[in-house]
């Protein structure tokens, strides 16, 4: 019976459903899903990148498919903090759903400003601070490949909240387990990763970047080998617990990440692929649970 | 020409069909056995499917569609346009990469997952109006169902199908066209119609309209650049006109945010959950796609 496992997990201070999030960014706001499943049985939610002023986002084209894969630039097309607040959170909260508000800024006073807003509303279950976002010009990933950088802003968002802080790693940073300590070390509660890899196409036709931007992050399966070795590298680096991120299409994919030290996943763009993904690998990862006796919680970091 | 267009035929006035938007319909992943594939030549192929639990679709409406058996690659689903709803879904698909290759190639049989129905159907005739469609290729396809739906609607005003293709071989399901009402062609090599672009024909469309003062309604679906001609020949008459956009697309429901067409108010469309079937006055057809 999968329904006896225990698909509970802990992320810091935080009770999760279960280890079963989506990926900020590729699953809207949550609200999309409705003729497909119920999104209040996942772990969780990552909203797309919130800012504090609605951004337009890049001009287009915006994505492009690589083997694989996929490149985007999307330039955190969002719909502001406040219209989230106002129009988004409450139905989020009254349908149940775990909501952690993905969070983008250019300065460390926005990101305070940010997660001061949110901190006063009612349904949300942590911050995710995007420091690793490669498709805008200033920010995104400064924050994330420089430890002095990320520290700074994992602390000024951790004294603005009493809300979780998790703090999304770049694949960029050279140091990036230096990153993630300090990050630790200023009190983030958990780290997740990884955010897309800088990637390029172009078009042997016209001779032009396959996207407007010309790089865009990579993401989907062409992804998981190299996010799921700095899951592995990650989870030996810091204490606290990671959220692997990248290419997770299947539940066999959800399993490799807790065996490589993660407490939890997301699932990117395997939505893309199927609006069903997230709760067809949540099935999945129950059933193999309960076949083999054992929990998610047991299974993070089993690797030998 | 070979346009028959006559405005005085009793049937152009007093028309309104309603019902070619229905409500908004449950979206769903259909999985589907690949059920018939008719060869068009050229590239262009029919794909049919069986559906036991009928796809509520009208027309305008599109569908993201890939195999269950293709792996990680081609990843991403495929938007195609449905051709036909119901219990036998269909698509008209022009080969121009791996995705329609391999939809050109697989054995019959092969489950696919269709997301469907997506996406704004095309707005209903306004009442009294008479129907243009504008074509180009394989933008045909929302066409094609739109003038059946048109044609099965009781009252229905025979749509004026004015289509564009390269060669003689580039006008596919011309002849379903033909069936709903009148059809005049253009082929940029002159192997069939009159040589030259599509929008020769609608020049000449809207300058009889002008003169006899009946009203138009467009309904345009093509290459950027043919629907950019229709959307500005349209709205310097005065005439109503919408348009099936085209973009790349991610996801199709509206999450992925990869599928942009720039507004004229500085914003954008996005094409899967505010189109594919806009205003055409409301798009900045100037602004790229791709
Ligand atoms: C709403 C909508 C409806 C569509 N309806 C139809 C239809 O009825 N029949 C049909 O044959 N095609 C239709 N298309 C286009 C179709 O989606 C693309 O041709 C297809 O995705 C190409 O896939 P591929 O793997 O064969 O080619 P790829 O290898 O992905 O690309 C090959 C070429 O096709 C272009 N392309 C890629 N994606 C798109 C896209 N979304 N739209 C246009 N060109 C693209 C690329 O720029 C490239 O030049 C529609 C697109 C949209 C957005
Ligand atoms: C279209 C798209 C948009 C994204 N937007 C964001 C974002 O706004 N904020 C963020 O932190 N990550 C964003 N990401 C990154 C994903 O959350 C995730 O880290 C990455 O896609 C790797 O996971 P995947 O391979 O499962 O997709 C985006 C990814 C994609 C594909
Ligand atoms: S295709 Fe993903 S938002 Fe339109």
């Amino acid at each position: 019976m999968t329904d006896a496992v225990d698909m509970r997990v802990s992320i810091g201070a935080l009770e999760l459903k279960n280890p079963v999030l989506t990926a900020s960014g590729t699953f809207g706001y949550g609200l999309e899903y409705d003729d497909f499943f119920d999104v209040a049985v996942l772990g969780g939610i990552c909203t797309k990148g919130l800012s504090l002023e609605p951004r337009h986002g890049n001009a287009p084209a915006r994505i492009t498919e690589t083997s694989g894969g996929m490149l985007n630039a999307i330039g955190l097309a969002n719909v502001g903090v406040e219209a989230f607040c106002t129009d988004k959170l409450p139905k989020l909260r009254e349908r149940g759903v775990t909501v952690v508000p993905n969070i983008f800024a250019t300065s460390v006073e926005d990101f305070v400003s940010l997660a001061e807003r949110l901190d006063g509303e009612e349904g949300v279950a942590a911050l995710e601070l995007n420091v690793s976002c490669p498709n805008v010009d200033h920010g995104g990933l400064e924050f994330g490949c420089d430890p002095v950088a990320a520290a700074r802003v994992t602390a000024a968002v951790r004294a603005a909240t009493r809300l979780p802080v998790w703090v999304k790693m770049s694949p960029e940073a050279g140091d990036l387990a230096g990153v993630a300590r300090a990050c630790e070390s200023e009190g983030a509660d958990a780290l997740t990763a990884i955010n897309t890899i800088r990637g390029l196409a172009i078009d042997i036709h016209s001779h032009r970047g396959k996207i407007a931007n010309r790089t865009g992050g990579l993401s989907g399966p062409a992804l998981k080998p190299i996010a799921l070795r700095m899951v592995w590298e990650l989870s030996r680096a810091v204490k606290i617990p990671i959220i692997g991120i990248g290419g997770v299409s299947t539940w066999q994919d959800a399993v490799e990440y807790l065996l490589a030290g993660a407490s939890a996943v997301q699932v990117g763009t395997a939505s893309f692929v199927d609006p069903r993904a997230a709760k067809h690998i949540l099935d999945g990862l129950a059933s193999y649970c309960s076949q083999r006796g054992t929990t998610p919680e047991q299974l993070t970091g089993a690797m030998i | 020409m070979g346009l028959t267009w006559r405005p005085d035929r009793a049937y152009l006035t007093g028309l309104a069909v309603a019902g070619t938007r229905k409500p908004v319909s449950t979206r769903a992943m259909h999985t589907l056995p690949l059920a018939q594939r008719d060869d068009l030549g050229n590239g262009y192929y029919v794909l049919w499917f069986d559906s036991p639990a009928p796809v509520a679709a009208s027309a305008g409406q599109f569908t993201m569609v890939r195999s269950a058996e293709w792996g990680v690659a081609p990843l991403l689903p495929r938007p195609m346009s449905l051709l036909s709803g119901g219990s036998r879904p269909s698509m008209l698909i022009k080969v121009v990469g791996e995705g329609t290759r391999r939809m050109a190639e697989d054995p019959m049989g092969q489950p696919y997952n269709l997301l469907a129905p997506l996406g704004h159907a095309w707005t209903p005739l306004p009442e009294g109006h008479r129907p243009v469609l504008v074509a180009g290729g394989v933008g045909v396809a929302p066409l094609v169902y739109l003038a059946e739906e048109l044609s099965a609607a009781p009252d229905a005003l025979a749509p004026i199908s004015l289509y564009g293709g390269r060669t003689t071989r580039d006008l596919p399901l011309a002849e379903r066209l033909e069936a709903c009402g009148e059809l005049a062609v253009t082929t940029e090599d002159g192997s069939r119609g009159r040589a030259g672009r599509v929008t020769l024909l609608l020049d000449e469309l809207l300058a009889k309209a002008a003169g006899s003062g009946d009203k138009l309604a467009v309904y345009t679906c093509g290459p950027h650049g043919m629907m950019r001609a229709v959307a500005e020949r349209a709205e310097a008459a005065g005439v109503w006109c919408r348009a099936s956009l085209e973009a790349p697309m991610g996801c199709g429901y509206g999450v992925c945010l990869g599928c942009p067409v720039a507004k004229r108010d500085g914003s954008y469309f996005y094409t899967c959950v505010d189109g594919p079937c806009v205003d055409a006055k409301q798009v900045d057809w100037t602004k790229e796609v791709f």
